[in-house]
């Protein structure tokens, strides 16, 4: 067997075993390469900064735990420019999900930012979660319409909406200044959209996977779309701009190397390909 | 009377008037149906909900079947069974006896049970696309080397080791995410609102019947 | 360290490492925790779904006399699921499904011509084919113009009709757009993919915010694992 041919027959567990080690090693031993910063980073600190005060902002977990590894950095460091910025600029912040998991993943930031404490901002004054909406579009639709009836309790001490000071002007999707939705899929953007930007002009920013960053592209152009953050090189990006470097930055290393292996791969590949082809005409 | 119960058009002629119940009330303005429309979409969410048990039962009756004829790898119908039991119980909504979505037990599992599960199954596929990289990304022809060359341009464009020694790429895939993607995209995008409208409109009249099928009828 | 500290740890680092197994070959660990996965994930969602049913029954329909009869007879077209399990009452069946479907059809029928589809045509009316002093984003401009409405003829015209008249040449525009736009897609895909490797492998290695108990436990685990997946191999009768 020829070089060419073992080139084109390699055993698939070690592309897999070369996979991890591109992984692994930056990650025990980091790089510390430069980050250079991309304009969607910036759009969505700028975005975010200049937020007016006294805005209505509700934050969507529309991911479960199989987005997490991307999501949940982006969401960290996002909560924590709001919840920054929530004394000076009065915001008031609803945290709500369209992912059953959504809760639960939410649970997870809490115990790791403990807002009241590193914030100062107050449950039921500054901040609420009100937990699940089912049904997709229609539990977005029905949220937009009513939101008291779609989650009489909030999700975190389950007691009924009156009794938390946040609640008492926000009962419409005419109330709210702004959705910051976090996605993995459906439902997502083009729900939210459609029940809540078409009918009520929301305004929209969106965190989502590298995935579903193509489909953001005509929303994006269109400005139905104010601002996207796509994917992990973004979360690191937006993690430096806000001075909170933490896992997206981390992992960057990582996102180098192991994009290193898939293009000297994609070039291997070619190399081996064109040179049999040849081989095989002569 | 059975007979006429049975028939097609009563789902059909209720999909009409749930479907016009919810385009009407947004262009005139009806308070009665108005009224109406809301309590079918407040409806039509505790109906989603009580079909919950459906997925349990389907999964019972094929890891039931599998456990109690001893079939190959029954076992592992046991392990389902089991941690989908313990996961539902624990969480029922009734907290006066410990149970709830604040239970430890149930929390433990989604925190150390599921989450790293479902994290990791889809994080595997990192692997399956590389070995694809490897194999499967050839330029075979014009079509094939320009996303050849569009995806490995955004590739290195999304790694900081390219984009801080060659910080044109950022601008290249800036320019492939604007003007080709945003191209394709919108294309997509308005051919498949075309397409869910024309759905949309068949069902609203009958002839798309596809999700009444089974059961043994038309 | 506790044994209540360290076993939530040594067990999402065995779930983890388990599904990794299946890169060594299909084995025992990853029918174990895919199994394990399936099973939580309904249970999941049955608890969460009760709680749903229940909170809007405490603190909504049962307020009033005439909303707890609204919420008893959605209850009772909810269940109407079941009837999907008999043959005889299978009909029953499809009145439920129609209203979901319905009401589905309904709330995306209202919006989806603005919001996907005039909404785009106004965007894409609105971009200026000339900039002046930036000849670069004109051309962009321009390519934008001419390569969305022949991506969109592309999918409304299929089979021999693309390979007839000027339909031929806005096909093949068509495609190349849709090649290198598809790049996009792969290009983020790989890094989502990466992301998700990434995030898992920073919870093995016990780096911040993660538990540093993760790492000892990946070792001991991943050893153990990869060994009995090696003696598994080994001990498996052989099909000759």
């Amino acid at each position: 067997m020829s070089i060419l041919e073992k080139l084109e027959n390699v055993e698939r567990r070690y592309i897999y075993l070369l996979a991890w080690v591109f992984v692994l090693f930056p990650l025990l031993f980091p790089l510390g390469l430069p980050i250079p910063i991309g304009r969607e980073s910036k759009a969505w600190k700028e975005y975010i900064e200049n937020i007016p005060s006294d805005s209505t902002i509700i934050v969507s977990m529309d991911y479960g735990v199989s987005g997490m590894p991307e999501l949940y950095p982006m969401t960290v460091a996002t909560m924590h420019h709001l919840w920054t910025d929530t004394a000076s600029k009065n915001f008031k912040i609803v945290v709500i999900a369209s992912w059953n998991q959504g809760p639960l993943v939410f649970d997870t930031l809490l115990d790791q930012m403990n807002p009241a404490s590193t914030y100062g901002v107050v449950y039921g004054e500054d901040w609420i979660e009100l937990g699940w909406i089912p049904g997709s579009e229609t539990g977005m639709a029905a949220l937009a319409t009513d939101m008291w009836s779609q989650t009489p309790k909030d999700f975190l001490e389950n007691r009924p909406l009156s009794e938390y000071p946040i609640m008492e002007n926000i009962k419409t999707a005419e109330d709210i200044d702004l959705v910051v939705s976090f996605e993995t899929g459906t439902p997502g953007l083009p729900e939210w959209l459609r029940q809540w930007n078409t009918p009520y002009g929301t305004p929209f920013i969106v965190g989502c996977i590298g995935v579903s960053v193509p489909g953001m592209a005509p929303y994006l152009a269109s400005g139905q779309l104010d601002a996207l953050m796509p994917g992990l090189t973004a979360s690191g990006e937006y993690e430096i701009l806000i001075g909170r470097p933490g896992l997206a930055v981390s992992g960057l290393d990582a996102v180098s190397m192991s994009h290193l292996l898939v293009v000297l791969l994609v070039v291997v590949g070619n190399i081996a390909f064109f040179a049999s082809k040849s081989k095989g005409v002569n | 009377m059975s007979e006429k119960l049975r028939s097609i058009e009563i789902p059909i002629i209720i999909t009409a008037i749930c479907t016009l119940l919810q385009v009407i009330p947004y262009y005139f303005n009806i308070p009665v149906i108005d009224q109406a429309s809301a309590i079918e979409r407040d409806w039509m969410l505790l109906i989603v909900n009580m079909a919950v048990f459906v997925g349990v039962i389907s999964i019972g009756q094929v890891h039931g079947r599998k456990i109690m004829r001893r079939r190959d790898n029954w076992e592992y119908s046991v392990v389902l069974m089991v941690a989908l039991i313990i996961m539902a119980i624990t969480g029922l909504p009734i907290e006066s006896i410990g149970l709830g979505l604040d239970n430890p037990i149930y929390n433990f599992l989604f925190i150390n049970v599921m989450t790293p599960l479902g994290s990791t199954m889809y994080s595997i596929l990192a692997f399956f696309i590389t070995s694809a990289a490897y194999r499967a990304f050839r330029a075979r022809n014009i079509e094939a080397a320009l996303i050849l060359v569009s995806g490995t341009i955004v590739v290195m464009s999304n790694a900081p080791l390219f984009t801080s020694s060659l910080p044109f790429l950022i601008t290249w895939k800036n320019w492939i995410f604007d003007v080709p993607n945003t191209a394709t995209m919108r294309g997509v995008m308005m051919g498949a609102a075309l397409g869910a409208i024309a759905l949309a409109v068949r069902t609203l009249m009958g002839i798309e019947r596809g999700y009444l099928r089974g059961g043994g009828a038309d | 360290m506790s044994l209540m500290t360290l076993l939530p740890i040594w067990a999402a680092v065995f779930f983890t490492l388990a599904i990794y197994s299946f890169l060594y070959g299909e084995n025992p660990w990853f029918r174990f925790a895919e199994h394990v996965y399936a099973g939580v994930s309904v249970g999941y969602a049955v608890a969460f779904n009760l709680d749903y049913l229940r909170d809007q029954w405490v603190n909504r329909w049962s307020m009033s006399g005439g909303m707890a009869v609204l919420y008893l007879f959605a209850l009772a077209m909810g269940l109407l699921w079941y009837a999907r399990f008999n043959k005889k009452y299978f009909f029953l069946y499809r009145w439920t499904l129609a209203i979901v479907v319905g009401t589905g059809i309904g709330m995306a029928l209202r919006t989806v011509v603005f919001t996907q589809f005039l909404d785009q045509i106004i965007a894409q009316a609105r971009i200026p084919l000339f900039v002046s002093g930036d000849p670069l984003q004109s051309v962009s401009n321009i390519l934008l113009t001419i390569m969305t409405p022949c991506v969109l003829l592309y999918f409304w015209f299929t089979g021999g009709a693309r390979e007839t008249g000027p339909m031929k040449h806005i096909a093949k525009i068509a495609r190349y757009t849709i090649m290198a736009g598809f790049g996009a897609a792969y290009g983020y895909t790989v890094l989502t993919r990466f992301s998700l490797l990434i995030g898992r492998s920073q919870f093995l290695l016990g780096n911040p915010p993660n538990p540093p108990e993760a790492k000892m436990a990946f070792i001991t685990i991943a050893l153990v694992m990869l060994a009995s997946l090696i003696g598994y191999d080994l001990l498996k009768p052989k099909n000759i």
